[in-house]
């Protein structure tokens, strides 16, 4: 057994280490790392993930630095990089700070109690210079920074380009995005075909599914197919494994296999006379049954993957076909209808490709990803996963913004005509009671940094549905007499169903009242169940926005979101969301706005705060945020970050608005989401006082701690 | 149980372009693939010093495949290359040679590689306009129904292939039998998606290559004492053989592997029963008036004796790379079920003979209408004959991309010192408003251009394996080669005669200078001209779609190559 103590200059070596092996990669000047595989495989990427796994380090405190970083890249989709170089720079910065054990565990406390008043309120205050994210501009821009970060220079704008288009047109209503989207990135594998050597700007987006195999019998049809999903073999031996067939006679054996060959033309000829022209197979079928559905006119696909028939029964909502030689008569229930299908020759790679008219919110595309080498397209395909993942968090909370700008000045002379008579609703209330309060405790006393996120979107929707145009559907839905509280908790986004049932409420009430006369009874309640206040929470949350969403699409309001209103977000925010910190799907401009702005508040609130550590480690955090545009300015010509620095202070001493230059945006939410994280891992190494090595495998207690639960 | 060992940490290498290791590894193999190049190119022998099989090749597939690269930076540029390769086949020497002097060339500028990579995106995307711009003075179209352009493809397909040791008569009678065997495989009737047919190849290894030949339709090889002699195959009453092809066994084997079990009565011989089904079959053959019967596996020799008596021609063991043009040429289904088959499954053929060239034996299967061809490849050794057989593989595709795309190259050097003429030309021409679009200065954009252009002329420069020099004229822009040692002759129209494509010759004085010398100064450029005369005959041509490509793969590569910040090498 080995103890060593544990030493903050150790623990800066160590991140200091980790930052100079991904500062070359971060930003959009940053260049790529290739990872040389133990299998002989060369791997280019620049994915922060990637990179720090790929290190496979020793020591166990960066094991668990590269451990947080990977975590808060499985959040939020983004920022692994960023991390580890924000992570550098406050150990640094605390190194010098601080000196000696004692003065460690108060900062480690500091920093637990540094949230609220100072983070916090800075946030509050940057909110202001955010802008609201809406429209496809928007959404290609959000999308050009995030990939800036993972693809070359000159690949950036074509592929951001192509995921805008790929994301409109696999859910081209808003309102299903989100849910599109988690499907797109479940199965992007099976939704991207990668071609090494055609140019870059060869991808495409292509309508309808590809499978990459080749047809096993292909009968070429015009027009609409007829197709079923089969997951067994069709053609069944003489007797089945484990089973004993006597055979007494030589005409019993010819006559035994003659009906074995028939029955499986009578399988087909059932197929055909259903009008299936398409099969799909999971299982390689019998050479016999390649035959037949050749001299019936039935295509075949065989040896789909499990994935692929996932995604086909996702998309089309059939299950499969069981063949039964009973009901040769009975109608084939469970076919769906492909609008085409045809080989397509990719490279030197045949697929089959399908099209569908999906009966879920995604509609199926495909992307042809095409690059010089396997590699590079790796590469981008794991990129495009990740803003899937990126763009599934913001698009909640995307389209709500983009009302919230809209609606703002009608909210005022619309409130009080809305009244709430309605008996159904009381059950509904307390979620968003609780919800509602989870954000006022978070004011106070910050518990857990998601809950709060997740309570204000929620907070914005229904203040948002103070709209006469929006609300009817939108309370009506939370009042809707089927979702109580536990169903809803359980069972995210599949309430909407319930939508069916419309009633018009004769009167509404101010939702803002009844929070206000709910709440005093629900404090306390609250501080105890604060993990169902956050799942509540996050049902309304979607649910409540899709609902807007349909509303919107409905009643066709056209509203063209200008990028960046910061005199209108401004008055916006003062008036209506005085509570807010991060209003939901709030954007900032890229390079290092984000950083400065929170380093300018968090100095300016680190000078009201009484204690003198606590204001010291603020100022450690706000300066090590600057640490970031560093990097990111550091290969541009001359002392541009200083020039860029300056420029901005002044700006906002003089209360104007920033300098911009750069056309990019990023989420205020990832990145304060970011500071959070880094905040916590410092914390949680702080606490550590000694490392012991042991002999034996340590037993891992609850393995829950995926990604998906955060 | 195994043992569990600790990871090691990985090995990291931050700029791993600055270190010395990457330049040699890369100008080695830079050196390599040059010396491979174009119809002068120095032959490898490959060989794995174990006895195993020796490969005498120039070809950039096989060279790429065998060298076993170690260092990472240089999997990426051959694992791109060949991937080029496979997709298009050709243009594979260019490509590599062309990345690698990209590398070199940009990292000698030493500016930062992102404005290096913009501006090099934006010279590429200059050279792939021009060149698919009509004004285009390095390409000419092809004329389907000239053959003389087609020629000039595949004769400078074949004499880049200087393993494949092909004296000029050779190459003459090989490029007319290759785009003969070619023009059979493409439909008459054109529908709304034409697909080509096939084009089989024969081996015949040892003899002379001008006894190579094409067939329409196929050969189908058999044992000598299998057939009848003279063949008579029965016809139907329309004067056509019919034909029945299966794809399941007929040997009467009882073997199936994924079923149960089966218990057989003491006296019942199951063997008997199948060979009794399969004399069914025969029967129905003979009633159905089949003439040949072709199947993918073995024929029990019973049924084969019964079809024979019956004139019925059986040919087995055909495999099944045959069954797919065999069922294309002739319009049958394969049959994969002895117990039931419907007469809609049979096909037709319009005559069927014999053929034998060099102890080998054939059946001749001549259809009603051709898309299916059979190339008899001759020659003298194995490795020849493999050589022989890429080059034809590779005009057979580069063929199949001109039809789709009916443009051609200037080979011989001239597209490439074309296209860095015309480079030269546009980056001294270019607005401001372009270089703020790539967020450089002018002075930044020229020295990238420059470097780009010294690449493209460096290839050019790479057909010239003899120490001579290489000329670039004003007015074309085309490239020229001379004997060494008389640079220093004051009347160079003398010197050269003809220029590397062949369009061009002496006659007119057109400036000659010294292609990538230090002491030339930079000429003020202007834009090359397209040459007046259009001599199509005798020309070096290279294929368009895969040059093309070829430059564009090149650029990426070496953007992507140049973009590399660190390398993580594990350890394990």
């Amino acid at each position: 057994m080995a103890a060593a103590p544990l030493e903050l200059g150790r623990l800066a070596q160590e991140a200091a280490a980790l930052a100079g092996a991904v500062r070359g990669c971060l930003g959009p000047r940053g260049g790529r790392a290739l990872l040389a595989l133990p299998t002989g495989a060369a791997l280019l990427t620049r994915d922060g993930r990637r990179l720090l796994e790929a290190l496979s380090l020793e020591p166990p405190t960066a094991r668990m630095m590269v451990a947080s970083a990977c975590r808060h890249r499985g959040a939020t989709g983004d920022g692994a990089k960023t991390f580890v170089v924000l992570l550098a720079a406050v150990l640094r910065g605390l190194r010098a700070a601080l000196a000696g054990a004692g003065r460690r565990r108060r900062a480690a406390r500091a920093l637990r109690a540094l949230e609220a008043p100072v983070l916090a309120r800075a946030a509050a205050a940057l909110r202001r210079h955010a802008a609201a994210a809406g429209g496809g501009a928007a959404l290609e821009a959000l999308l050009e920074a995030y990939l800036g970060g993972r693809a070359g220079p000159a690949e950036r704008r074509p592929l951001a380009r192509l995921c805008r288009e790929y994301c409109e047109r696999c859910a081209p209503c808003a309102a299903a995005r989100a849910a599109a989207l988690r499907l797109a990135g479940e199965h992007f594998a099976e939704l991207h075909a990668a071609v090494a050597g055609p140019p870059l700007a060869a991808s495409r987006v292509l309508a309808g599914l590809l499978l990459r195999r080749d047809f096993a019998a292909y009968c070429p049809a015009r027009g609409e197919v007829a197709a079923v999903l089969v997951t067994q073999l069709l053609h069944a031996g003489l007797a089945a494994p484990g089973v004993e067939l006597r055979v007494e006679s030589e005409g019993q054996f010819q006559a035994c296999r003659r009906w074995v060959a028939r029955r499986t033309e009578n399988v087909v000829r059932r197929l055909q006379s259903n009008n299936v022209r398409l099969l799909l197979s999971s299982v390689k079928q019998h050479e016999v049954v390649i035959y037949f559905a050749k001299l019936y006119g039935i295509s075949v696909v065989e040896c789909l993957s499990s994935e692929e028939i996932a995604l086909l029964r996702k998309i089309t909502g059939i299950s499969p076909f069981t063949p039964s030689c009973d009901d040769v008569r009975r109608e084939i229930a469970e076919i769906t209808v492909a609008t085409f299908c045809q080989p397509l020759l990719l490279g030197s790679q045949r697929y089959v490709h399908l099209g569908f008219t999906s009966t879920c919110a995604f509609q199926p595309h495909c992307l042809i990803l095409c690059g010089p080498a396997h590699s590079v397209n790796e590469q981008h395909a794991a990129a495009f996963q990740g803003a899937f993942k990126m763009l599934e968090q913001l698009f909640k909370t995307v389209e709500q913004t983009e009302e919230c700008e809209a609606e703002g000045e009608s909210q005022n002379e619309t409130s009080d005509i809305c009244g709430w008579h309605s008996s159904t609703a009381q059950k509904q209330l307390p979620i968003e009671n609780i919800s509602c309060n989870g954000n006022q405790g978070s004011e106070h006393q910050l518990k857990t940094v998601r809950g709060e996120a997740e309570t204000q979107v929620v907070e914005s929707d229904l203040q948002r549905s103070e709209n006469p145009a929006c609300v009817q559907t939108d309370l009506q839905m939370s009042s809707s007499p089927v979702s109580p509280i536990k169903e809803l908790s359980a069972l995210p986004v599949r309430d909407s169903s319930s939508r069916d049932v419309h009633k018009l409420h004769p009167k509404w009430k101010h939702p803002d009242e009844v929070h206000k006369s709910c709440r005093s009874d629900l404090v306390v309640d609250n501080q105890k169940n604060s993990s169902t206040a956050v799942l509540a929470a996050d049902n309304a949350n979607t649910v409540v926005s899709e609902h807007l969403d349909v509303d919107k699409d409905t009643e066709k309001i056209n509203r063209n979101i200008v990028l960046f209103k910061h005199g209108k977000s401004y008055t916006n925010s003062e008036q209506n969301y005085s509570n807010l910190i991060i209003e939901a799907g709030s954007v900032l401009p890229v390079g290092g706005n984000f950083e400065i702005l929170l380093h300018y508040y968090i100095r300016h609130y680190a000078k009201q705060c009484q204690e003198s550590i606590v204001a010291d480690i603020s100022n450690v955090i706000a300066d090590a945020l600057l640490s970031i545009p560093k990097t990111l300015y550091r290969t541009a010509e001359g002392n541009s970050f200083n020039k860029f620095y300056l420029k901005a202070i002044d700006a906002l001493r003089k209360n104007e608005p920033l300098p911009m230059n750069q056309k990019g945006l990023e989420s205020v939410y990832c990145k304060y989401q970011l500071v959070i994280s880094v905040v916590n891992c410092i914390t949680e190494l702080l606490s550590i006082d000694l490392i012991i090595g042991v002999k034996r495998p340590l037993q891992k207690i609850e393995d829950n701690d995926s990604e998906d639960d955060f | 149980m195994s043992r569990v060992e600790a990871k090691k940490p990985s090995l990291y290498i931050s700029e791993p372009l600055t270190k010395d290791i990457v330049h040699q590894s890369l100008s080695v193999l830079r050196g390599v693939l040059k010396s491979c190049y174009g119809p002068a190119g120095r032959l490898k022998q490959l060989h794995n010093g174990m006895g195993g099989y020796v490969c005498t090749t120039s070809r950039s597939s096989a060279v790429l495949r065998c060298l076993s690269v170690s260092h990472p930076v240089l999997k990426v540029l051959t694992a791109s290359v060949q991937n080029h390769i496979s997709r298009v086949s050709d243009c594979g020497l260019f490509t590599a040679i062309l990345c690698c002097s990209l590398i070199e060339n940009f990292k000698n500028i030493n500016f930062l590689s992102c404005t290096v990579i913009k501006i090099s995106k934006h010279l590429l995307s200059l050279c792939t306009d021009y060149l698919k711009s009509e004004a285009c003075g390095c390409r000419v179209s092809v004329d389907f129904s000239n053959l003389e352009t087609l020629f000039c493809l595949v004769r400078s397909i074949l004499m880049s292939k200087p393993a494949c040791m092909l004296s000029k008569t050779e190459i003459d009678h090989l490029t007319t039998l290759i785009v003969k065997a070619f023009l059979l495989t493409v439909p008459c009737h054109v529908e709304t998606n034409a697909v080509l047919g096939k084009c089989i190849i024969v081996p015949v290894k040892g003899r002379r290559v001008v006894d190579s030949t094409v067939f329409p339709g196929l050969l189908l090889e058999t044992p000598e004492n299998q057939l009848a002699k003279p063949l008579s195959v029965k016809r139907t009453p329309s004067n056509i053989i019919k034909i029945a092809l299966f794809c399941v066994s007929m040997s009467g084997d009882l073997f199936n592997p994924e079923e149960g079990s089966i218990t057989v009565r003491h006296g019942i011989s199951l063997e008997m029963s199948e060979l009794d089904q399969l004399l069914n079959v025969g029967r129905q053959l003979v009633n159905d008036e089949i003439g040949l019967v072709v199947c993918q596996k073995v024929i029990h020799p019973s049924l084969k004796q019964y079809l024979k008596e019956n004139h019925v021609v059986a040919v087995d063991r055909v495999g099944l790379s045959m069954m797919e043009p065999l069922s294309q040429m002739t319009g049958s289904k394969p049959i994969a079920s002895i117990h039931s088959f419907s007469p809609s499954c049979y096909g037709s053929l319009k005559d069927v003979c014999t053929e034998s060239f060099a102890s080998k034996h054939f059946v001749h299967l001549i259809p009603n209408d051709t898309l299916v061809c059979s190339l008899m490849l001759c020659n003298r050794s194995e490795t020849t004959w493999d050589e022989l057989k890429c080059a034809y593989e590779t005009a057979e595709r580069v063929l199949q991309l001109t039809i789709k795309e009916p443009l051609a190259l200037l080979g011989g050097g001239c597209t490439e010192t074309h296209l860095a003429s015309y480079i030269r030309h546009k980056s001294c021409n270019l607005s401001t408003s372009s270089f703020k679009a790539i967020d450089c200065s002018q002075t930044q954009y020229q020295l990238v251009a420059d470097a780009f252009c010294r690449s493209l002329e460096s290839v050019a420069c790479s057909l010239n394996h003899d120490d001579g020099d290489i000329f670039t004229d004003v007015v074309y822009g085309h490239c020229w080669f001379v004997p060494s040692g008389f640079s220093s002759v004051s009347n160079w129209s003398d010197l050269v005669s003809k220029c590397g494509c062949g369009i061009n010759d002496n006659t007119q004085n057109l400036n000659w200078r010294v292609l990538q010398s230090q002491f030339s100064s930079p000429v003020l450029q202007s834009c090359p001209k397209e040459p007046s005369v259009k001599a199509t005959d005798f020309l070096t041509l290279d294929c368009f779609a895969a040059k093309c490509s070829g430059l564009q793969v090149a650029v990426e590569t070496a953007n992507l190559i140049l973009d590399l910040s660190c390398i993580i090498e594990d350890q394990n």
